[in-house]
């Protein structure tokens, strides 16, 4: 058992980190939601730069062969900086997927344009009401349980929709899905549609960490900054115990998401409770922290002026992506009450006895 | 021990929804449902002077002065009637609820021969400057200044300083200031209450965007704004007992008649969980039935306040009161977008229901900030109600 990530996990991640402190600086963030600013193109090609949109396509195609556990920090990174470019879903949905099927010749050669970056594709999932980041897309990955199809942008035929989140855009289908888009059907398609749920469900709920870790760590700063009755706020246990709490969410849903990281992709019974564990979790701390966050800015907090709300309102669409609360409480209820989990201090073991 | 409200009270209120009743399905029907402090603001004084003109503007106030001389209990009932007929968000809420009964507890028999009768007839709106960038939990640090100087006009007080969170000073006609007229003094003494008009090149009006995407409150900068030298409130220096008496109407009967709009709001909840089918998951039914049960601790609550309170101000209650409905309404918001799921993300919703909820949502996270946070209401039931010793400051 070992809950560390390698040297090069975290070189990796660190680099993501140090180039997203640079293009999702908050400035840059409301540059680019008032339209100015380096376009989305320019932001996503230094996305490619470093390799980031092919980590978990095979060697064989010009990916790196990494995993979800790899991909984690990188996800959970994208949701601190909240960034305005759907790589989770292209990298750690789309890729995957389209690697699964690469048997088909329209999606090997879409999928090898997606390593590189120069195809961006957005994903369709019967669990998501609407396609996130479609705008920028070339492709619409349409996910069903018995079909699945890759469209381009013009046969998605899309009806944008504007997000809460000005970050955002969404988007539905309306194009009719012909037989010639099809690049999966039957059991190969079912299986796919079921491994993009738990990487979705799984990659938001790291994005809802991070969103997490960002929101205490402007709520930190503010509280450390902001004086009342002579004293800085941060000062007052009223408000220190408050971010406490969050932090103390934060750090138990990490190894949650992590474990969940390195089985996810098994689509096993104990693979979908850790995934569905970690999606409640995240999103727990997350919509705590931006509760909080906004509490400790005070009236700052709801203004449009202090960034609090662009990451309140990413957690907030993430939170009801991939399965809503509900649906995962009630899948990790079906796990516990069915017969092929077992329940007890071995079986609980077990889990950690099934990690690599 | 008897629950709800007499013959009399009963009756009072039938006249009155009647009245709503007519006037919003008749003249004003366009005004039904108007709940944003923004929107339609010359229909919504045409609509203050109706109720002026009906003794309804303020039922609480003495009948000399236009109201009812209405007792608390009829003063609810009157709010309970007007959340229930979905009439419009009072435009001068401000100078009824609050700057009203701070002038016929404090103000002299000129200010209110001057100041009662425009409010009461929609003429003059207010809007309040209380907090500043720097004043805001710690609102007797308060840095806007004024100074007596004689001119041509006689003696006025010259304001200059920045209030913040001023809603309504888009097109209010006057502003109470809390500001500072004993140069040197700190904190909560030195402080005067001076009514000034928001016409004149002084002062300056600059609209804060929230995270709703709207913009409901102010920046309010004064730079040599000026004021008639009777225009203070009190005496010079006793602007902070003044102000705290301005508060404590706050918490008074406006926020006990909420209940109703927050009943309004619930039933929308629930009706977007039944048509799109989350009233039947059980985690989701749990928590609106948690929902259903703050709303009825609020309505005992607020009629037990109302029944201890009969005689005048309201007690220390007033301030768990002012925690609970802050925390509940904050949690009903969440509840709000679990109930819309994935789509609440739609910006403005994909249905008009939608919109609303997801609105009251982002407003409620200011639920628990305005009008005092709830960690200053919990310092406050501990300090004021409980005695415990006050918490140390740094100044």
């Amino acid at each position: 058992m070992d809950f560390t990530f390698t040297e090069e996990q975290q070189m990796m991640a660190g680099a993501f980190r140090e180039l997203t402190d640079d293009l999702c600086a908050p400035a840059a963030l409301r540059a680019a939601f008032e339209g100015r600013g380096e376009s989305s193109a320019a932001r996503w090609q230094r996305l490619t730069e470093l390799g980031l949109p092919g980590m978990l396509a095979p060697e064989s195609v010009g990916g790196m062969g990494l995993t979800l556990a790899d991909f984690i920090l990188i996800a959970e990174a994208a949701g601190r900086a909240a960034l305005p470019e759907t790589l989770v879903e292209h990298a750690g949905i789309a890729v995957p997927v389209l690697s699964a099927l690469s048997a088909d010749a329209r999606g090997a050669a879409v999928l090898q344009a997606a390593v590189s970056g120069e195809a961006r594709v957005a994903v369709s999932h019967p669990f998501n009401p609407f396609i996130v980041g479609a705008d920028q897309a070339t492709h619409v990955l349409v996910l069903t349980d018995h079909e699945v199809h890759l469209l381009s942008k013009d046969e998605a035929k899309l009806e944008g929709h504007q997000s809460i989140d000005a970050l955002r855009s969404l988007a539905r289908c309306t194009g009719s899905l012909q037989p010639g888009t099809c690049i999966a059907r039957g059991a190969g398609a079912s299986a796919a549609t079921a491994l993009a749920f738990e990487c979705g469900a799984l990659l938001t709920a790291a994005e809802c960490a991070g969103l997490c870790d960002a929101l205490v760590a402007l709520a930190v700063s503010y509280a450390a900054e902001r004086s009342q009755f002579g004293k800085k706020i941060g000062a007052y246990q009223a408000i220190k115990h408050q971010l406490a709490n969050v932090q103390v969410k934060l750090e138990f849903a990490r190894p949650v998401l992590y474990a969940a990281a390195t089985q996810a992709t098994v689509l096993s019974g104990r693979s979908r409770f850790g995934v569905s564990h970690a999606k409640l979790a995240a999103t727990d701390a997350a919509d705590l922290a931006g509760r909080t966050a906004v509490q400790v800015h005070g009236a700052m907090g709801y203004s449009w002026e202090v960034d609090v709300h662009f990451y309140l309102k990413r957690a907030l669409g993430l939170t009801g992506m991939w399965g809503d609360r509900s649906f995962h409480m009630r899948r990790v209820q079906q796990q516990l009450f069915s017969e092929h989990l077992a329940i007890g201090p071995d079986a609980l073991f077990g889990v950690f006895k099934e990690l690599p | 021990m008897k629950i709800g409200f007499s013959a009399a009270q009963e009756q009072f209120r039938n006249e009155v929804a009647t009245w709503l009743a007519e006037q919003l399905s008749g003249p004003y029907a366009d005004l039904r449902g108007v709940s944003s402090h923004t929107a339609m603001v010359e229909r919504r004084r045409v609509w203050e002077a109706e109720l002026g003109r009906a003794r309804l503007s303020s039922v609480g106030w003495p009948v000399e002065w236009g109201g009812r001389g209405a007792s608390l209990a009829e003063q609810v009932i009157f709010a309970e009637e007007y959340a229930r007929a979905k009439a419009p968000s009072r435009l001068n809420h401000l100078g009824v609820e609050l700057l009203a009964p701070t002038l016929l507890s404090y103000g002299t028999e000129a200010q209110k021969t001057r100041f009662l009768e425009p409010i009461v007839m929609g003429k003059e709106i207010w809007c309040q400057g209380y907090s500043e960038p720097n004043a805001g939990s710690d609102l007797a640090n308060v840095a806007t200044r004024a100074r007596l100087e004689s001119g041509p006009n006689g003696d006025e007080w010259v304001i200059d300083g920045q209030k913040i969170w001023t809603s309504l000073a888009a097109f209010a006609d006057w502003i109470f200031v809390l500001c500072r007229t004993e140069e040197g003094s700190r904190g909560n003494r030195g402080l005067s209450y001076l009514l000034v008009p928001m016409h004149q090149a002084g002062v300056t009006v600059r609209p804060i965007r929230e995270m709703t995407g709207h913009a409901e409150f102010n920046e309010t900068f004064f730079t040599g704004a000026r004021t008639a030298a009777a225009n203070i409130v009190g005496a010079p220096g006793e602007g902070w007992k003044v102000a705290m008496a301005t508060l404590a109407f706050e918490r008074g009967v406006s926020t006990l008649a909420q209940q109703m709009d927050f009943t309004n709001e619930f039933e929308a909840l629930v009706k977007a969980a039944q048509a799109n089918g989350q009233a039947t998951d059980p985690l989701i039914r749990q928590r609106i039935a948690e929902a259903s049960i703050g709303l009825s601790v609020m309505r005992y609550s607020a009629l037990r306040m109302l029944t201890n309170a009969e005689s005048g101000a309201l007690s220390h209650e007033a301030f768990t009161y002012r925690l609970y409905w802050g925390v509940w309404r904050k949690k009903l918001g969440e509840l709000a977008m679990d109930v819309l799921g994935p789509s609440g993300e739609y910006a403005h919703g994909d249905s008009p229901l939608a919109h609303d909820l997801q609105h009251m949502f982002l407003f409620s996270r200011s639920d628990t900030i305005y009008g005092g946070t709830s960690q200053i209401q919990r310092n406050q039931i501990a300090e004021r109600a409980l005695g415990l010793p006050k918490e140390p400051r740094g100044n």
